[in-house]
């Protein structure tokens, strides 16, 4: 069945036909270096910056018991700030041609993003892959990047959204790296010391490890020394195990902000029909002013977010309320989510999908943007159907309303794991 | 004979910023009245329009505070289907934004290339007949809820109260009031500075991205919209001199740490300084960064600048976080920097350094459609070549050490300071 044909069917007989990804032609590819290397590159020299993304598929708690939640981000911001042969940390590099260059972390994967200007990209290129590819650990570096860290978890943990979906992938998952988590505590960051680091980064940053991406005002010719660089073992890592837990009581926290979590487990990435429907979901339901919730929820003094993450497996909806009106908003988010089984109406499914194209679309604008989303779908194992492939908006065409409330029937209507955060309270004195 | 004299200086600076030879990477399209200047990237599914039009800060009054940002609002919050024209916009696939600036209001709309002419055309419908009785509250009540955002980052506080008291007149108040100036007043304000300034002479548009047929016919149907007229050339703003001691202003806002912000003149897009000036920048910016494994976000960084050169003359403010450094540290450390670079030329080694990140820091300085639109307008607004922006980076690749010496003594020897202070018991 053609995926129009199938458009129709799910009309006009009413059953939540999966569409049909399996007609549509396959999304680009990945291209392999000999020493093992991954890469893409998505020229647009219309573009006056360029971005260079190194990514690798790394748990971000370590790949050793006991976990060490930040490792990951630690390990990458070390290698980027210690002094390799050359005498020139990557980082003094970037700042030196007016760079930008940012390190992101996730359950089970990290990532170097570098934007500079056209004209630097080969040094860069060639500068971060030498680094990275025989990674050099020093105590400057780690005494930097350490740092850093501590910092930055301090201002995170003041987001309140950033927070309650750090809370929540800990409380649905018993063990693996979503359980695990990204933010060190204190405790974890002492017992971090550089021989640790070493060792992650050895296993980690390794070229038949990494996907290299390439967007923007860019020469596709760049790769060509990045593929030459040496690679001894050719075996990438293995998605590390999840274990999901049946979500039970509300989990509560003490933190630095308030707010209410709710998550559930998704489908995998690799399930492009239905990443797609949840996607579209997240979408209708939660955009910014414009969402079903964000408009429900009025005047109110709320801040709410809902995603959908496509991780390799299994993906996660996430939803996190929190401002002075959360408890107010709770049970409008609530009722939104419950009627997700019902499906939209032919006008405001077509509505909503115009206005989700243009997110989707928005999103990609800028090379960082597209280096971001490309670097993401490539290590989490379905790089063809990126939001930037024409795949994707193939897929998406062809969902219908039946199919997307019959997925969020499925995944949504099940009981969430809830997740509150409150502020410690003050503790009483002057009493014995 | 001023503004002929002006225009002669754009000239000659224009000539000794654009390469012999070199091709516009800018169309330019006629539409009627107006024009639109085109910059393609095919690369992209979207397209971005600005509109610019000469309805900005300086068109204020002294009693019309906030009023420009009023209007544009309005605009926006014009009923259209229902609802407002922003969320009509984005229901249809589209982001619709409102930008005010000291000469200019600028209109950003933005969406797949196909989707333009639709979009434009609702637009247009409110850019031509704006709503007024019905929209105005809902004006305020956005822009309210934009002034308390705003309030909460204390560099732009430290800013706002330099760039007022260095520009006479409207151009130096706040991008969108206060909440006591916008309660007062009604649609017939509104409405009265919609007639006098919204006209069609004094608009033109930009294009970035998937342009073509469509974009055309969108630029063509947001110019059409707004009434004909003009309202001759633009005039220079009026600023106030730097005193030789610098003018402290205080306030006590809800922040948890102190802010100190320096504001200097700065030279303008077209300036032959202005290539001098980035070099500059870039100087003080590395005085007040420390050491990191990445570049950090604002919040974290000690200090930094902002140069704001959508002005001629423009201006330069640096910011230093009291909570990240000693302010009376990093205010010594830029004060060295002020007097030596004023005192001799830089070695030429130290300078070349410098422009090498000045020149990179310049790539990245409009990354987004929006910033694309913008950059390209501003040089547009002010009267310089559309492609002006792409010359820089070989306007700063000349810079010599005694270009930034003079450069020192001409716009960084005299200073306003403003401090931003948490409230008395909000900590500190």
């Amino acid at each position: 069945m053609t995926p129009k044909a199938a458009l129709v069917a799910a009309f006009l007989f009413g059953f939540a036909a999966a569409p049909a990804a399996a007609q549509i032609p396959p999304g680009p590819t990945l291209q392999t270096a000999s020493n093992g290397m991954q890469y893409h590159v998505a020229a647009d020299p219309a573009q006056p910056s360029a971005a260079i993304s190194l990514w690798y598929r790394a748990p971000g708690a370590g790949f050793e018991t006991p976990a060490l939640p930040g490792l990951s981000r630690v390990a990458a911001l070390t290698v980027a700030a210690s002094t390799p042969i050359t005498g020139t940390s990557l980082t003094r590099l970037v700042q030196s041609v007016g760079g930008r260059i940012d390190v992101s972390a996730y359950a089970d994967s990290v990532a170097v993003t570098i934007v500079v200007a056209p004209e630097h990209v080969d040094r860069v290129v060639r500068a971060l892959t030498a680094d990275y590819f025989a990674p050099v650990v020093d105590a400057a570096g780690f005494a930097l990047a350490r740092r850093d860290v501590a910092e930055d978890t301090v201002y995170r943990s003041y987001d309140a959204p950033d927070a309650l979906e750090h809370a929540l992938e800990g409380a649905l998952f018993s063990s693996g790296p979503f359980h695990d988590g990204t933010l060190p505590d204190a405790k974890t960051m002492a017992a971090l010391d550089v021989t640790r680091v070493q060792a992650y980064a050895d296993r980690a940053f390794r070229p038949s490890n990494a996907v290299l991406i390439l967007t923007g005002n860019v020469s596709p010719s760049v790769i060509e020394d990045a593929a030459s660089r040496d690679g001894a073992d050719p075996a990438p890592e293995r998605p590390a195990q999840q274990v999901a837990v049946t979500p039970g009581s509300v989990i509560q926290h003490t933190a630095n902000v308030e707010g209410t979590g709710l998550g559930w487990v998704g489908p995998s990435i690799q399930n492009e029909a239905e990443t797609g429907a949840l996607d579209f979901l997240s979408d209708a339901l939660f955009a910014p002013k414009v969402g079903s919730v964000q408009r429900a929820l009025g005047s109110l003094d709320v801040e709410v977010t809902g995603k959908f993450i496509t991780y390799f497996d299994p993906g996660l909806f996430l939803v996190t309320i929190s401002g002075k009106d959360a408890q107010a908003a709770l049970p409008i988010v609530r009722r939104a989510i419950a009627q997700v089984a019902t499906p939209m109406s032919p006008q405001v499914f077509a509505s909503a999908r115009i206005a989700f194209q243009y997110r989707v679309a928005s999103d990609l604008q800028t090379p960082g943007e597209l280096a971001d989303t490309l670097g993401w779908y490539a290590v989490e194992g379905n790089f063809g159907s990126s939001p930037a492939s024409t795949r994707y908006l193939q897929i998406e065409s062809t969902l219908t309303p039946r199919f997307v409330a019959s997925m969020g029937a499925r995944y949504l209507t099940a009981a969430p794991a809830i997740v509150t955060l409150a502020r410690a309270r003050p503790q009483a004195t002057g009493t014995p | 004979m001023i503004r002929a004299a002006a225009a002669a200086l754009a000239l000659a600076t224009l000539v000794a910023l654009t390469p012999p030879g070199a091709e516009s990477a800018t169309a330019v399209v006629d539409l009627g009245g107006s024009r639109a200047y085109v910059r393609p990237d095919p690369g992209l599914t979207l397209c971005g329009i600005s509109l610019f039009v000469r309805a900005g800060l300086d068109r204020q009054t002294g009693d019309q505070n906030g009023l420009a940002a009023l209007v544009a609002q309005s605009i926006l919050q014009t009923p259209v289907d229902g609802m407002p024209l922003v969320d009509a916009v984005a229901a249809r696939g589209g982001e619709l934004a409102v930008h005010v600036s000291p000469q200019y209001v600028r209109f950003y709309l933005e969406a797949p290339g196909p989707a333009l002419p639709a979009l434009a055309t609702l637009v247009a419908g409110a850019l031509a007949a704006p709503s007024f009785d019905a929209a105005l509250t809902a004006a305020r009540t956005t822009l309210t809820a934009q002034i308390a955002a705003d309030e909460r980052d204390p560099r732009r506080v430290g800013m706002q109260m330099l760039l007022s008291a260095r520009y006479i007149g409207g151009a130096g108040m706040p991008p969108r009031g206060t909440p006591s100036s916008l309660a007062g007043f009604n649609p017939a304000d509104a409405r009265a500075f919609y007639h006098q300034w919204y006209l069609r002479g004094d608009t033109f548009v930009t294009v970035v991205g998937q342009t073509g047929v469509a974009s055309d016919a969108a630029s063509r149907a947001l110019v059409a919209a707004i009434p004909p007229g003009s309202s001759g050339p633009l005039p220079t703003l009026a600023t106030r001199d730097f005193a030789p001691l610098p003018k402290r202003l205080v306030t006590r806002r809800d922040v948890y740490v102190p802010f100190v912000v320096l504001g200097f003149a700065a030279p303008s897009l077209g300036d032959t300084d202005f290539g001098a000036a980035l070099v500059f920048r870039t100087m003080l910016s590395q005085v007040l960064e420390r050491d990191s494994a990445a570049t950090q976000p604002v919040l974290l960084r000690p200090g930094g600048t902002m140069y704001t050169y959508d002005t001629a003359p423009a201006f330069m403010s640096v910011w230093l976080n009291g909570g990240r450094l000693d302010p009376t540290e990093g205010l010594s450390a830029i004060d060295e920097v002020l007097k030596r670079a004023a005192a001799q030329p830089l070695q030429a080694a130290i300078v070349t350094r410098f422009k090498e990140r000045a020149r990179g820091e310049w790539a990245l300085e409009a990354l987004s459609l929006k910033a694309r639109t913008w950059e390209l307008g501003n040089a547009l607004a002010l009267g310089l070549d559309a492609d002006i922006s792409s010359q820089v980076d070989g306007a700063i690749a000349r810079v010599t050490p005694a270009d930034l010496q003079r450069v020192a003594k001409r716009y960084f020897q005299r200073f306003d300071v403003a401090l931003v202070l948490p409230r008395e018991g909000s900590g500190g």
